[in-house]
């Protein structure tokens, strides 16, 4: 009993949400990851689906370089990362209480969706509402990949949620377009590289280790008292 | 419209959801003991169980008043109407009569409110801090069961569950909506039926019990009444969750052999359901209870997700 | 392949060529002097364009780049300031690692990311493909935050971090908008398509709706990218905290390509019938985002941040500018990219020595300015006169320019950039006052930093370049001016 295109594709676009859903409740910074492992996975089946539908390589392809990029390195290293930073869970929220953001999030959905419907009208291509759903849906994850964004604390739960909105855009793209692949690529080495730098300064900032502290305050005021003796010699 | 024929059908579907509720709970339970390492008691062992209470002499509070005294029989004669409404293994023909999805959850929510009512009326403080949070979750899952069913109602554009169960059975795909609806719905069975992230059926533990805090104060006839009920209303929405997502097997044919096959079918499919509902127990762990409007959200927000892109799309 | 794809190849080359030989280089002066042969070969090279060919022409291939005078003339004013924060960096980096502000060992990292820097900075600029902008835009930011994170405090992967999340996380609603632009163009014309020279010739056609849709998306992005209100939290904190000459750079160049982007993608829907709702909003953003900066100024105790807030103004100065839409206002909008770029360097730079002379730029702990670094006090002094927009600066010019144009517009518009002048000049003016007029007689504690003349010239060279240009403008600029706005085709 294989299920239409259509429907795969309804159950997919709602089980991208329900995984934002869950990255915006969620506490505890491995599960967090691993959610975002699934939300990735999903986006590649969904291109994998596409590529079925339309048989464009491109798709194959990003497919391809989602599974590897997404699914795999960047949730490793991210896990790797929280290993030794060894903080487990992320339980301060500013701004909105949990339950507050999916509620806002579902009107933002409900908002998106009351945008986009005349705007892809517009469109000759797109007649069927499935597209409509699929930029809906999009736009939503990076909307709800914001809220994750300022009502977090932790670094690396920041960039879980910039993760997921860069998802958004690119389910956003699988439904409208194809892009060049040239660009597909750059935009995803780019996009590990922003996350990589974000890790790394969650070091910095995030970490409990003692001796990091110490190697990052040495910057006080005694020291910068001793050193223009010498430099005016 | 052949009145012998839905006669039959309402016995059938009553006896049936009367005699086999029991064996869940019990199934359950062996499936989690099972995932323990132990044995487990005997599948038997509900029935078993209810017909000891059902000996037993019962006991009233000096404070209790008739709530006392009426709550299991209208809480076992709401189960009993309300299973006329949830068509398990014979599909009667299209009637006005029985399946409106409204009078459905209102009848449910007849039988939890006396129940409250009975938590409360004994005046033992188990029973008053069981029926506020049995109230209070209600109140969070209230919405989401609403908009289950709302977005069963546009599907198949109809109030009526065997409407519903129809219209299933007319697919022969798996039905998006019935996919993402079973997902709420999951949820729903979980928390009405006192299940583990909420409830926990098994303890007594007066710190976290709910269901079994209410019905503390019940004994004898009146507890059977009242286990009786909650296993039936178990296998009802199980029952409701399993004719929409995967409706084949339901007959429409009245005849001893299909009514035979169907009723295998449906036992098979409720076993499975079952052993799902007992692994989802045992990998869970009891959240406390102010993290659980967290877990209702996510319910909430699936139920929303789905009316808006299932159903209005 | 012509002499543009040799010399569009080259810049890339020669970029990754004198990062390699910073990595590989060990002494700290031959790193410098790497990174100061970069930015003096990318005016060469650019200067050669300018002179040698016929603009706008497009590089390697007619898909991803495209040069013009535009282009041309912020690679120049560019690579300029890097030049002259490479000059500057020299004894400051010196003098960092000296009371351990900055690790020995970051050194390499440093000049790498410095030279990396400008290498996507002038990319981003001959970007016409919007997608590769809007890459390399990001790349930027990816090496201004290592920029910002270089020195050894705590605040300083909290402000590269904001900047980071700030930016991106606009940057990709700007995503969204161009995939829109993408699509829409896929439907009209059949073959989807971001460059911009193409757009151009399209956009007639567009539809306006989409197209409104597709700016505001793209506008939250560039704007972000601009520190342009609601958007800026990232802005005063990411300058305040990071070293002097990276501030200069990050001030003049990289917030620049916020604008930059809003720029072109302005030039593509005033072909639209949306035109008319997008110059609201501008001059909205533009408006709101120079009050709430005036306003902020006029308490802020932090040098640098005084200085950061200033940029949101001019930011939304600018946008005010392009929402106005005449050509007149274009062209001093152009101009004012100049005259902002070098004049806020000067500021930051000026404020590098008053750092390490102080070891903070808060009003408290400066004193006795005109005793110990009587040359930052003037030049603190001078670039704040410019700053304001007082006669005789390049600045002054410009204001004077688009608050004309903005009579067009509405006076009650006019009546409000003046008062919000008022209150930043007032800030300013304050801010100095308080700062120079700080006295204490027992100056034998504070010890005396000297200040080389590496670090003086480039203040000098900029202050001199503004205030020039304030009362001598020259033909050759205008004509360039002219041109850019002539191949914006705004009329």
């Amino acid at each position: 009993m294989i299920l239409p295109t259509e429907q795969l594709t309804q159950i997919l676009m709602v089980m991208v949400l329900a995984t934002a859903a869950i990255i915006i409740m969620k506490r505890d910074i491995r599960s967090l990851i691993k959610t975002y492992a699934f939300q990735s996975l999903l986006v590649a089946v969904m291109a994998l689906v596409f590529y079925i539908e339309t048989g464009a390589v491109t798709l194959l392809l990003l497919a391809v370089v989602f599974i590897i990029s997404k699914v795999w390195i960047i949730p490793h290293f991210m896990g790797k990362v929280q290993q030794k930073l060894n903080i487990k869970r992320d339980i301060k929220f500013h701004f909105l209480s949990p339950i507050t953001a999916l509620i806002v999030s579902l009107f933002i959905l409900l908002f998106v969706y009351l945008a986009f419907t005349p705007l892809i009208a517009e469109l000759n291509r797109f007649n069927s509402t499935l597209f409509t759903l699929g930029a809906t849906v999009g736009v939503s994850i990076v909307f709800m990949g914001m809220i994750v964004i300022f009502t977090r604390k932790q670094t690396l739960t920041n960039v879980v949620g910039y993760l997921t909105m860069e998802n958004g855009v690119v389910l956003f793209s699988l439904f409208l377009t194809e892009l060049p692949m040239l660009i597909e690529i750059l935009i995803i080495i780019d996009l590990i590289m922003l996350t990589l730098i974000a890790t790394v300064l969650a070091f910095g900032i995030d970490s409990t280790i003692e001796e990091f502290h110490a190697r990052l305050n040495p910057f006080s005021r005694e020291q910068q008292t001793k050193k223009p003796e010498e430099t005016t010699q | 419209m052949n009145i012998a024929l839905l006669l039959a059908y309402g016995i059938i579907n009553t006896l049936f959801v009367l005699l086999v509720s029991p064996l869940f709970i019990s199934l359950i339970k062996k499936v989690k003991a099972y995932a323990q390492g132990r044995r487990g008691p005997s599948l038997l062992q509900t029935y078993r169980n209810l017909a000891k209470l059902l000996k037993k002499e019962t006991v009233y509070s000096q404070n209790s008043s008739w709530i006392m005294r009426a709550t299991p029989i209208i809480n076992l004669a709401a189960l009993l109407v309300a299973s006329l409404f949830v068509p398990l293994i014979y599909l009667p023909e299209p009637t006005d009569l029985v399946g409106n999805i409204i009078l459905f959850l209102y009848l449910l929510a007849l039988a939890k409110f006396f129940m409250a009512l009975a938590g409360l009326d004994a005046g033992s403080s188990f029973g008053g801090m069981g029926s506020s949070r049995e109230m209070a979750i209600s109140a969070l899952i209230e919405p989401i069961i609403m908009l289950v069913f709302a977005s069963l109602a546009f599907a198949y554009k109809t109030v009526s569950i065997p409407d519903m169960f129809r219209g299933a059975l007319a697919n022969n795909v798996f039905d998006p909506v019935a996919v993402l609806v079973a997902v709420s719905l999951f949820i729903v069975i979980v928390v009405e039926s006192s299940r583990v992230p909420v409830d926990n059926p098994e303890t007594h533990l007066e710190l976290t019990m709910i269901h079994e805090a209410m019905i503390l104060e019940q004994s004898g006839k009146n507890l059977a009444m009242m286990e009786l009920s909650s296993a039936m209303k178990q296998l009802l929405l199980m029952g409701v969750l399993l004719n929409i997502l995967v409706p084949w097997g339901l007959t429409t044919d009245f005849s001893p052999v299909s009514l035979a096959v169907a009723l295998a079918v449906f036992l098979l499919k409720a076993v499975i359901l079952a052993v799902v509902i007992g692994l989802f127990e045992s990998c869970a762990a009891k959240s406390r209870f102010f993290r659980l409007p967290g877990l209702f959200a996510i319910a909430l927000f699936l139920a929303v997700v789905t009316l808006i892109i299932e159903v209005f799309a | 392949m012509n002499s543009l794809d040799i010399i569009l190849a080259l810049y890339a080359v020669l970029g990754a060529a004198i990062t390699v030989a910073t990595c590989l280089s060990k002494s700290h002066k031959t790193q410098n002097t790497l990174s100061m042969i970069l930015p003096v070969c990318y005016l060469a090279l650019t200067l050669y364009i300018l002179m040698a060919t016929q603009l706008p022409a497009y590089g390697l291939g007619s898909d991803y780049f495209l040069i013009d005078h535009l282009s041309i003339y912020e690679i120049l004013i560019a690579a300029t300031l890097f030049l002259l924060a490479a000059v500057y960096s020299r004894q400051y980096v010196k003098d960092s690692i000296f009371i351990h502000e900055m690790d020995e060992s970051n050194l390499r990292l440093y000049y790498a990311a410095f030279n990396m820097l400008l290498m996507a900075v002038v990319y981003v600029f001959l970007a016409d493909n919007l997608a590769l902008f809007w890459i390399l835009a990001e790349l930027t930011t990816a090496f201004s935050a290592i920029l910002i994170v270089i020195l050894n405090a705590p605040k300083n992967i909290g402000a590269a971090l904001k900047y980071i999340f700030i930016t991106s996380t606009c940057m990709l609603f700007a995503f969204i908008g161009l995939i829109l632009i993408f699509t829409l163009t896929e439907d009209l014309i059949g073959v989807g398509t971001l460059n911009w020279s193409m757009l151009m010739s399209v956009a007639g056609g567009l539809s306006p709706g989409i197209m409104f849709a597709a700016f505001i998306f793209t506008f939250v992005g560039f704007a972000a990218k601009s520190g342009i209100v609601p958007f800026h939290a990232w802005l005063p904190t990411a300058y305040s905290k990071a070293p002097g000459p990276i501030s200069a750079i990050l001030s003049g160049t990289v917030t620049t390509i916020g604008v930059y982007g809003i720029l072109r993608m302005y030039t593509i829907v005033a072909q639209t019938a949306a035109i008319g709702k997008i110059q609201i909003l501008l001059i909205a953003f533009g408006v709101i985002s120079m009050i709430i900066a005036a306003l902020t100024m006029l308490r802020e105790p932090n040098l640098k941040k005084l200085i950061g807030y200033s940029s949101i103004e001019h930011m939304g100065f600018v946008l005010v500018g392009l929402g106005i839409g005449t050509s007149v206002a274009m062209f001093w909008v152009v101009f004012y990219f100049l005259a902002h770029a070098f004049t806020k360097s000067s500021l930051f730079l000026s404020a590098g020595i008053i750092k390490h002379q102080y070891g903070s730029v808060r009003l408290e702990y400066i004193k006795n300015v005109f005793q110990l670094q009587s040359f930052a006090g003037w030049s603190l002094i001078l670039g704040a006169f410019s700053i304001i927009g007082m006669p005789v600066s390049a600045i002054f010019l410009a204001k004077l320019g688009i608050l004309a144009q903005s009579t067009l517009v509405s006076p009650v518009l006019t009546v409000v950039l003046l008062t919000v002048f008022l209150f930043a000049a007032a800030a300013f003016g304050v801010f100095m006052i308080k700062m120079l007029s700080r006295k204490e007689d027992s100056t034998a504690d504070v010890p005396y930093f000297h200040v080389g003349w590496g670090m003086k010239i480039p203040i000098a060279i900029l202050l001199a370049i503004v205030f020039v240009l304030g009362l001598f403008f020259p033909e050759q600029l205008t004509t360039l001016l002219n041109t850019i706005v002539s191949e914006l085709g705004v009329t």
